[in-house]
């Protein structure tokens, strides 16, 4: 063990602060930028960029895998078998004739302030699974089942109000709901919103 | 007179009247100031010029909103350090939908400096671990030295939360750091 143990807070904030304190500028292209931006009077957006972090210590790395508690996936399955029927007259809806991508939402049954709300996917996929502001955006992505039709479902316990949410494919690909209303964030990313017991 | 000797609170009336060059001498009195804190509450160069614009033109719109021009840095400070709160929270939430990200396998490792010392990418790389909140007083306090009282009026926190804040970003900082350099 070292000698850090012993820094006191305001020396190890010191020590950090000499690190932190570098300077840093932006080129004289700031306000040209800046009086062109506010010139064109467009809506604020950021860019979205990947985040590579060249130089970050292997020591930081975590697996980017996605994880499944057995426990969500029970969960899972007794509230599937809550909204079987109406699931079902759902899907069988949403299965027939052509099929391009497309998704919807079903509030299935209501238990105090709760509602247990259907997510239906239809498309061509191995996985999918719904995130959204209820499961802290994939903190803990919520699995969809394959149905027999083509389809993919996950019932979701709710609190009532407007939640935003969208659909993860293969893992990757992020894919708002067609048949929802759309909301757009910052970075221009699309996310789907249902509204719940209002 | 030149624009460069004009006060703050004179050129914030005349960009409040949309003259655009008083508002851009604004930005280059404040801009240097508050470029270290952007980028290191977003942890990215890039990121944090586009905060900065983005507060920076938010600022302009809200000139008729800033009830003491004298005091325009103060209030600047304010809009810089909500933009940047923001655009943390909001690409956190982002590069979480980002459930399988390639480029994090893709890494090159960095070596520590040989003497154990901190460099900047495991400085900066321990502040972007913490939340949002301590990031923010941790920098506020001991990398742009302002006092309690000045980051209770930014932040529009109270003193002991915010000393709270530090003392937990401290700690947690330490244990962060300790790990790379016991490795």
């Amino acid at each position: 063990m070292s000698d850090r143990h012993l820094d006191s807070d305001d020396a190890f904030a010191e020590r950090l602060a000499r690190v932190l304190g570098a300077p840093e500028r932006f080129g004289d292209d700031f306000e040209r930028s800046l009086v062109a931006a506010i010139q064109a009077d467009r809506p604020i957006r950021w860019k979205l960029r990947p985040r590579a972090r060249v130089g970050t210590p292997a020591w930081w790395r975590t697996p980017a895998t996605l994880r499944l508690s057995p426990l969500a996936g029970l969960a899972l399955a007794a509230s599937l078998a809550m909204v079987a029927t109406l699931g079902a007259m759902r899907v069988a809806r949403l299965a027939s004739g052509i099929r391009p991508p497309a998704a919807t939402v079903a509030a299935a049954a209501v238990h105090d302030t709760v509602t247990l709300v259907r997510f239906v996917f239809v498309g061509q996929a191995k996985t999918v699974s719904v995130v959204g502001d209820f499961n802290q955006w994939g903190a803990e992505p919520t699995p969809l089942v394959a149905t027999s039709n083509g389809a993919w479902t996950a019932s979701v316990p709710l609190a009532s109000g407007r939640h935003e949410y969208a659909f993860i494919v293969d893992g990757t690909r992020w894919v708002p709901d067609p048949l929802a209303p759309v909301s757009s964030d910052d970075f221009d990313t699309k996310s789907s919103i249902v509204t719940v017991g209002l | 007179m030149h624009v460069t000797d004009r006060t703050d609170a004179d050129l914030v009336m005349s960009a409040a009247r949309g003259d655009v060059n008083a508002f851009a001498e604004l930005s280059r009195r404040y801009r240097d100031g508050y470029s270290r804190f952007a980028v290191r509450m977003v942890g990215d160069r890039d990121d944090a010029e586009d905060v900065l614009q983005s507060a920076f033109i938010r600022a302009y719109r809200a000139l008729d909103r800033c009830r003491d021009p004298a005091r325009f840095g103060a209030w600047l400070y304010q809009i810089v350090a909500n933009e940047c709160r923001t655009f943390v929270v909001r690409r956190a939430r982002r590069d979480r939908r980002l459930v399988h990200d390639e480029l994090r396998l893709h890494e090159t490792p960095a070596a520590s400096a040989a003497d154990g010392s901190d460099t900047l990418e495991d400085v900066q790389y321990a502040l972007d671990q913490l939340d949002v909140d301590q990031r923010e007083a941790f920098l506020m306090k001991h990398v742009e030295q302002l006092s309690y009282e000045e980051m209770a009026e930014i932040t529009g926190d109270g003193i002991s939360a915010l000393k709270m804040r530090v003392k937990r970003a401290c700690a947690r900082l330490r244990e962060l750091l300790e790990e790379v350099h016991d490795v």
